[in-house]
C-alpha cells in the first residue's frame, strides 16, 4: 500500500528536507520556500519522470497576507500527481519563474501575473492574457468584490425594485426589532 | 496513396444514397414538440400551497427571484404573504429553486417557448402567468421529498428511559451534544414564519444560524435580547414557533407529531447550557446596566412576566424591586411544572442571575397581607401586575370537596415545595392539559397507577403530543371520550372513586371541533385513592381594594389593558396569565417586555 | 526564389473556422506560419471568481458553462473534488449512471468533433449529419435530466434524479442507430482521399516532446502515448466496464483522427454496459440544507477525461459554506496556446482551422 507514494516522498525529503505527505494514493504534496520550488521541480522532471506541468494553482489567503502557489506535477509512468506547495507574501507578491523548465508555465504565470499580481521576474509575454483595458486590481484577489465592481459598472434591469425581503416584511408586521448585532445572522 | 485511390474517390460518394430519405430536422409546424417528462422549463408555483418562505430566493445564485406582494393574498401566521417572481432574463433553469422549496409548490413545466418584444414581460410569476399549467398536467420538474435538498429529519433527542425515569424526578430530556445541535441548526432555513407565531418574537433564524456557525456565545446574546428566561423556555416552552415551521410543510418525520420541525425550542435550550453558571452568563450576554435614574418600578409577582419586565426595566437604570408571596421566584414555572421537566437548580441560575444584574426580589411577601397595595403604590413611579392564575377551577361535581380530592396546581405546589403528598396506589387525573399531565406522571413517581379521564379524543388534548407521549411511555393510562359526573367515597368521607360516563363524538353544526355528547347509561366506575382536577385556574384578586376597581378593571377574571399593557390607571400595568389569553409562559414573557418598553416611554415623558 | 514579405493575420476571433471566441495571430510568409500566437480574452466570465462567492451547490450551476459542447466532465470533477474533501460517499448505482452520463457526453460531443474536423476541411456533409444525429443524443440528455445542452446534472453526492421510465430501451435504440451512423461518416470521412491527404503528416506534435508540452488527451495518444485518466485512475465505475484506449503513431490530425475514431465506439459500448450491469438501489446521498453546508477545511485534486482530453479541478475549502477556491485546468488549455502555438509554426494557412478542430480547443476552458 502506497509504496511508491513512500518512495517519491523519501527522495524528496531526503534531496530537499521538505515537509510533506502523502495524501492519499496517487497523490503526495511537499510543502518548501518559493527559492527551492524551480529547482525542485526540474529535479522531479528531469529524474523522477514528473514531466507533465498540470497547472500552476494559486489561493489566497487574504487573511494571512499570503498566497498559496500549487504546482501540480505528474507522472506519466507512476500514475502519480505531486503538489509542490509554496506560500508567498500577498504584498509585494514575487515567484521565481519557471518557463525555463517547461514552455507552458509562461502562460500560466501570465494569467498568475493578470489576476493576482504575482511578479515572476524574466518572464516575457504580453502583460495583456485574458483581460482587456482593465485597470481595476488584479480581479482574482479577494478583496476585488465582484458585486460592488457590478453595481458601478452596469445598471440594474428596472421593475424589480418592488422585490421585498422575507424576514423584513414579517418583522414589520410583528414588530419585532432586531438587534444590530444580530443582523449579520439573517439570511442574505 | 496516390489521388487516383479508386475507393478513396468513391466511398464518400456513397453519401448520395440518403438522397430521398427524410431529413431529421423537424418542421416548424412541430416547433412546439413536448418536452421531455422531467424538463425544465418555466416556472409554476401553486399559490395556495407556498408559504412565501423565500427560499427559492436565496438559492438562486442568479438573483432572478424576487419575492412580491400580490394581490389577494394576505400574510398570516405561517405565511409572509409574497410569493417569488422569476425574472426569465436571468434564470438559468438550473432548478435549485424546486429542489429547495420546503412546501414543493414550486416547480418547472413543459413549456418553454415565451417570446416577447417588451423586456419586462420576462419578469414571470409563476402560478399567476400560467395559472393552469397544473390542471393541464405541464407540470415536469416537480420537487420530490426523498429528493428535495431541505432536511426534513430532526435530530432525536435523547431522553432517560421510560422505566428508569418513573423512579426519580431527575430531568427527563438529555439536551443536544454540540454536533447535534449544529446538525439541527443547519436544517433550518432562516424564512422567519416562526418569528411571527412567538409571542415574544425572539429572533430564531438569527440565533439559530448563530448555532450553526458554532458561535454559541453570539446565540445566546440573541436570545437574551427579549427573553430572560430562555433556559426555562428551552426545557417547557409551548413553542408555536415549532408548529409554522416551513419544514413541517411535507409532513416527514421521526416522530408522528414533530411533522419535522427544527427543534427550535432544543436548540435554544442548548444555546443556554452552554453558559452553566451566572458568572459565565454575565461574561457572555455582557448587558450593560445603565446609570440608576432613581425612579422606582415596584413589580407583583416574580412569575416569568414580573422577572422579565424586572430584568429589562434594571437594564434601563431603573430601581426595580418584585414582591412575591412564595419562597423561591418563577411563578408558576417554579410551583407548576415538576422537577424532571424543569429543575430548581435551573430556575435558580437564571433569577440569581437577574438578581445578580440588579433586581431586587422580596420573597415572602404576598401583597395585601405583608404589604399593602397603598403602600406600593405610593412609593412607586410605575407599578407591574404580574400575578397569574393561582387559584384552581373546581370540578364542579357531586363530592368533590371529599378528602383525597384535590386540585393540580396545589398538588404541584406541594409537590415542588417539597412536600410530600400520599396519592395512594391508584390515581385519575381529571383534564387533558398540561397540567394535567404533569400531575399524572408525578403520580407515576409516586408508585401510582394513574388514569388520565379526558372528555375529547387525544388529539384534541390540549397537551404537548410529547408530554402526552412521555405520559403514556411513562404507563399512564388515558381514559378518553369520558365525562366524571360523582367522585364516590367511603363513611370517612374519603375517596375511593369516581364514576363518570362514556362520550361520543358529535361533529358541530358550525364547522367547530366535535364536542362530547354523553351516552345515556354507560356510567362506569373507576376506582381510585386520590382525584386530581386538571381542568384550569384563575386569578386571585383580593388584595385589590375596591377603591382602585374602577381604573384597575378585572373582566371574567381577567386584568384588562390596552395594547401597551396599561391599565386605565396610567402608572400601572399588568401582564401574564392574568391578562392574556394564551396562558402560557412565553406569553408572559412578551407581556412584561411589552411593558418594559411602554414603563420607559411612560416615565421618560 | 526571393523570400517574400512577412505579414500579420488575425484568423478569429469571428471566423467559421475558429472553435469559439478566441483569435490566432499568425504571421506568414507566403502560405506559410513563420509565428503564431493564440489570443483570447473574448469570453471571459470570471467564473473562478464567481464561484467564491457562491456556495458548495451554487456552485454546480455555474460549473457546467466552463465548456459547453460537454458540460458534464465539468460537473463530475467538481462533485468528486468536493466529495474527496467531505469524504462523501456516493451510492453504487450513482456511479454507474455517472460513467454512463460521461461517456454519452463524449459520444455527443465526438459528433460535433465529426462536424468541426470535416466542416474546416470543407466537407460539410458530414457536419449536417453528425450535428443532426446528435440531437438524438441530446433527447436521452433531455429525458434523463431535463436539459439538452446544460444538465446539471451530477452534483457532489450523487446524481439528481434516478433514471426515467424506459430510458433503457431508448437509450440502447440510440446507441444502435449511432453505431450505424458512425459507419457511414467513416465512409465519409475515413475512407476519403481528401481528408487522408489533408490529415497525414499535418499539425505534427513531436511524440518525443508531447508529454513535456503539456499535451493531454486525444493528441498524446495520436503520438502513440497512452495516457487516459480512466484507466490511469479509474473512477466511477470505469474499473467495471471493459473498453480499449487506442494509441495511434504519427503525432499528426489523421493520427488524433482516429484515436478519436475508435474512441467514438468505445463509448457506446462502455455506455451499453453501464446500462446492462447498473445495480439497483439509491442515486443520491443526500447533502444537509445547501445554505448551511459546510465543507471541512482542506484541498483536493481530481480529474476525469473529457473528449478534449483531462480536466482537472484544485478545490480549496477554508471550513466554510463557500469555496475558497475552485481552479479549472480545461484539457484545451495547454493544447490549444502553447501547444497549437508550436506545432503552427511551418504550417499553411488554410490548415489554422484544421488543426484547432483535431487539437479540441474549447476558448471557454481557457479563459474561465
Amino acid at each position: 500500500m502506497l509504496e511508491k507514494e513512500q518512495k517519491l516522498l523519501e527522495i524528496l525529503k531526503s534531496a530537499f528536507q521538505v515537509e510533506g505527505k502523502v495524501i492519499r494514493n496517487r497523490r503526495v504534496e511537499i510543502w518548501d520556500h518559493k527559492e527551492m520550488v524551480p529547482a525542485i521541480l526540474l529535479m522531479v522532471k528531469t529524474q523522477l519522470g514528473y514531466k507533465h506541468l498540470n497547472h500552476i494553482t494559486c489561493i489566497d489567503w487574504l487573511e494571512e497576507g499570503k498566497f498559496q502557489l500549487v504546482y501540480t506535477v505528474f507522472s506519466h509512468t507512476d500514475k502519480l500527481t505531486l503538489f509542490v506547495k509554496t506560500k508567498i507574501d500577498r504584498d509585494p507578491a514575487i515567484m521565481p519563474n519557471i518557463d525555463d523548465i517547461w514552455d507552458q508555465a509562461n502562460t500560466y504565470e501570465r494569467e498568475l501575473r493578470e489576476m493576482y499580481g504575482i511578479e515572476f521576474p524574466g518572464l516575457v509575454g504580453d502583460q495583456e492574457f485574458i483581460l482587456e483595458d482593465w485597470d481595476e486590481m488584479p480581479p482574482m484577489r479577494r478583496d476585488f468584490k465582484t458585486d460592488v465592481y457590478a453595481e458601478k459598472t452596469f445598471f440594474a434591469q428596472p421593475g424589480r425594485e418592488d422585490a421585498q425581503d422575507v424576514r423584513e416584511t414579517i418583522t414589520k408586521r410583528s414588530g419585532e426589532e432586531i438587534p444590530e448585532f444580530a443582523k449579520k445572522y439573517s439570511r442574505d | 496513396m496516390s489521388f487516383f485511390d479508386l475507393k478513396g474517390l468513391l466511398q464518400p460518394l456513397g453519401a448520395v444514397k440518403q438522397l430521398g430519405k427524410n431529413p431529421h430536422t423537424i418542421k416548424f409546424d412541430d416547433l412546439n414538440r413536448d418536452a421531455a417528462d422531467r424538463y425544465r422549463g418555466l416556472h409554476y408555483n401553486d399559490l395556495v400551497a407556498c408559504i412565501g418562505c423565500g427560499n427559492c430566493s436565496t438559492i438562486c445564485q442568479n438573483a432572478a427571484i424576487d419575492m412580491i406582494q400580490l394581490e389577494n393574498i394576505e400574510g398570516k401566521q405561517g405565511d409572509s404573504g409574497l410569493r417569488p417572481r422569476v425574472d426569465n432574463g436571468r434564470c438559468c433553469w438550473c432548478a435549485l429553486c424546486v429542489e429547495v422549496c420546503p412546501t414543493g409548490s414550486l416547480s418547472l413545466t413543459k413549456d418553454y417557448i415565451f417570446v416577447s418584444e417588451k423586456s419586462s414581460d420576462f419578469l414571470w410569476i409563476p402560478g399567476i402567468d400560467n395559472p393552469k399549467a397544473e390542471e393541464n398536467n405541464r407540470l415536469s420538474f416537480v420537487s420530490t421529498t426523498s429528493g428535495s435538498l431541505s432536511d426534513y429529519v430532526r435530530v432525536p433527542m435523547k431522553e432517560m428511559d421510560s422505566k428508569e425515569r418513573i423512579l426519580t424526578f431527575d430531568e427527563v430530556v438529555l439536551g443536544y451534544t454540540e454536533e447535534e445541535a449544529r446538525k439541527e441548526a443547519a436544517r433550518c432555513i432562516s424564512c422567519g414564519l416562526c418569528t411571527e407565531v412567538c409571542p415574544d418574537h425572539m429572533h430564531i433564524p438569527e440565533y439559530i444560524n448563530a448555532i450553526a456557525k458554532a458561535n454559541d456565545d453570539d446565540a445566546l446574546k440573541i436570545i437574551y435580547d427579549n427573553n430572560p428566561l430562555p433556559e426555562m423556555c428551552g426545557k417547557v416552552c409551548t413553542r408555536r414557533c415549532e408548529e409554522v415551521c416551513a419544514l413541517t410543510h411535507r409532513g416527514v418525520e421521526n416522530d408522528p407529531n414533530d411533522k419535522g420541525a427544527v427543534a427550535i425550542r432544543w436548540l435554544k435550550r442548548y444555546a443556554t447550557e452552554t453558559a452553566p453558571t451566572i458568572e459565565l452568563m454575565k461574561e457572555i450576554i455582557n448587558h450593560e446596566v445603565a446609570e440608576p435614574n432613581g425612579k422606582k418600578i415596584s413589580i407583583i409577582g416574580a412569575g416569568p412576566s414580573g422577572l422579565t419586565a424586572g430584568y429589562y426595566l434594571a437594564l434601563k437604570g431603573y430601581d426595580v424591586t418584585i414582591y412575591e408571596a412564595k419562597a423561591k421566584g418563577g411563578g408558576m414555572v417554579m410551583y407548576g411544572i415538576p422537577k424532571y421537566r424543569l429543575p430548581e437548580s435551573s430556575l435558580d441560575k437564571q433569577i440569581g442571575y437577574m438578581q445578580a444584574m440588579g433586581v431586587k426580589i422580596n420573597f415572602n411577601t404576598e401583597v395585601g397581607k405583608d404589604i399593602m397595595f397603598d403602600e406600593i403604590y405610593d412609593n412607586s413611579d410605575a407599578i407591574f401586575v404580574g400575578i397569574g392564575f393561582q387559584k384552581a377551577w373546581t370540578l364542579g361535581i357531586e363530592g368533590e370537596e371529599a378528602k383525597g380530592s384535590i386540585a393540580a396546581v396545589e398538588y404541584l405546589d406541594i409537590i415542588n415545595r417539597g412536600d410530600n403528598y400520599d396519592v395512594g396506589k391508584k390515581v385519575a387525573v381529571i383534564g387533558g392539559g398540561n397540567v394535567a399531565i404533569d400531575g399524572a406522571r408525578v403520580s407515576r413517581r409516586y408508585g401510582a397507577e394513574v388514569t388520565i379521564l379526558y372528555r375529547r379524543r387525544v388529539e384534541d388534548m390540549p397537551a404537548d403530543w410529547e408530554e402526552i407521549e412521555a405520559a403514556e411511555h411513562e404507563g399512564v393510562h388515558i381514559a378518553i371520550q369520558t365525562i366524571p359526573t360523582r367522585v364516590i367515597k367511603d363513611e370517612n368521607n374519603k375517596v375511593i372513586g369516581i364514576e363518570y360516563l362514556k362520550a361520543e363524538m358529535v361533529s358541530d353544526a358550525d364547522g367547530g371541533r366535535p364536542r362530547p355528547v354523553a351516552i345515556e347509561g354507560s356510567e362506569t366506575i373507576l376506582e381510585c385513592d386520590t382525584i386530581i382536577g386538571a381542568i384550569g385556574q384563575e386569578a386571585d384578586y383580593s388584595w385589590l381594594p375596591t377603591s382602585y376597581q374602577d381604573k384597575i378593571k378585572v373582566d371574567r377574571g381577567r386584568m384588562l389593558t390596552n395594547k401597551a399593557r396599561q391599565t386605565d390607571d396610567p402608572k400601572v400595568f399588568a401582564g401574564g396569565d392574568a391578562v392574556n389569553r394564551t396562558a402560557d409562559a412565553i406569553s408572559a414573557i412578551a407581556d412584561g417586555f411589552i411593558a418594559v418598553k411602554s414603563i420607559h416611554e411612560f416615565l421618560s415623558k | 526564389m526571393a523570400r517574400e514579405k512577412e505579414t500579420t493575420l488575425y484568423i478569429g476571433p469571428q471566423h467559421p473556422g475558429i472553435t469559439g471566441n478566441m483569435m490566432v495571430k499568425v504571421k506568414v510568409q507566403g502560405d506559410t506560419i513563420t509565428n503564431a500566437s493564440v489570443h483570447v480574452g473574448y469570453l471571459h466570465r470570471a467564473f473562478e471568481k464567481l464561484i467564491e462567492r457562491r456556495n458548495w451547490l451554487q456552485s454546480f450551476t455555474i460549473l457546467c458553462r466552463f465548456c459547453v459542447p460537454e458540460p458534464d466532465p465539468m460537473e463530475l470533477t467538481y462533485a468528486r473534488a468536493v466529495e474527496e474533501i467531505e469524504g462523501r460517499e456516493v451510492p453504487e448505482r450513482a456511479k454507474y449512471i455517472r460513467t454512463m452520463v460521461m461517456e454519452m457526453a463524449r459520444l455527443q460531443s465526438f459528433m460535433l468533433w465529426y462536424g468541426g474536423q470535416s466542416g474546416s476541411s470543407g466537407l460539410y456533409t458530414l457536419g449536417q449529419w453528425s450535428v443532426g444525429d446528435r440531437n438524438y443524443l441530446l433527447d436521452l440528455f433531455e429525458d434523463l435530466t431535463g436539459g439538452r445542452i446544460y444538465h446539471m446534472y451530477i452534483w457532489p453526492g450523487g446524481v439528481r434524479r434516478d433514471l426515467p421510465k424506459g430510458f433503457k430501451d431508448k437509450a440502447l435504440k440510440t446507441m444502435d442507430y449511432i453505431e450505424k451512423r458512425l459507419d457511414e461518416y467513416d465512409k465519409l470521412l475515413f475512407d476519403n482521399v481528401i481528408f487522408q491527404k489533408r490529415a497525414q503528416g499535418v499539425g505534427i506534435i513531436p511524440s518525443d516532446k508531447a508529454i513535456e508540452w503539456g499535451v493531454v488527451g486525444a493528441p498524446l495518444r495520436g503520438c502513440g502515448i497512452k495516457a487516459d485518466v480512466r484507466i490511469d485512475e479509474p473512477y466511477e465505475a470505469y474499473d467495471k466496464a471493459d473498453f480499449i484506449v487506442p494509441t495511434f503513431e504519427g503525432g499528426d490530425i489523421w493520427a488524433r483522427a482516429q484515436v478519436r475514431r475508435i474512441e467514438a465506439r468505445q463509448s457506446i459500448s462502455i455506455i451499453r454496459q453501464m446500462l446492462d450491469k447498473m445495480p439497483e438501489g439509491e442515486v443520491y446521498n443526500k447533502v444537509p440544507n445547501p445554505m448551511k453546508w459546510k465543507i471541512p477545511a482542506g484541498e483536493a485534486w481530481a480529474k476525469t477525461e473529457s473528449v478534449r482530453g483531462e480536466v482537472g479541478f484544485y478545490v480549496v475549502s477554508d471550513g466554510s459554506e463557500y469555496p475558497r477556491r475552485v481552479h479549472v485546468k480545461g484539457a484545451a488549455y495547454t493544447n490549444g496556446v502553447t501547444v497549437t502555438e508550436k506545432i503552427l509554426v511551418g504550417q499553411n494557412i488554410a490548415d489554422v482551422s484544421f488543426i484547432l478542430n483535431s487539437m479540441g480547443v474549447c476558448p471557454p476552458e481557457i479563459e474561465r
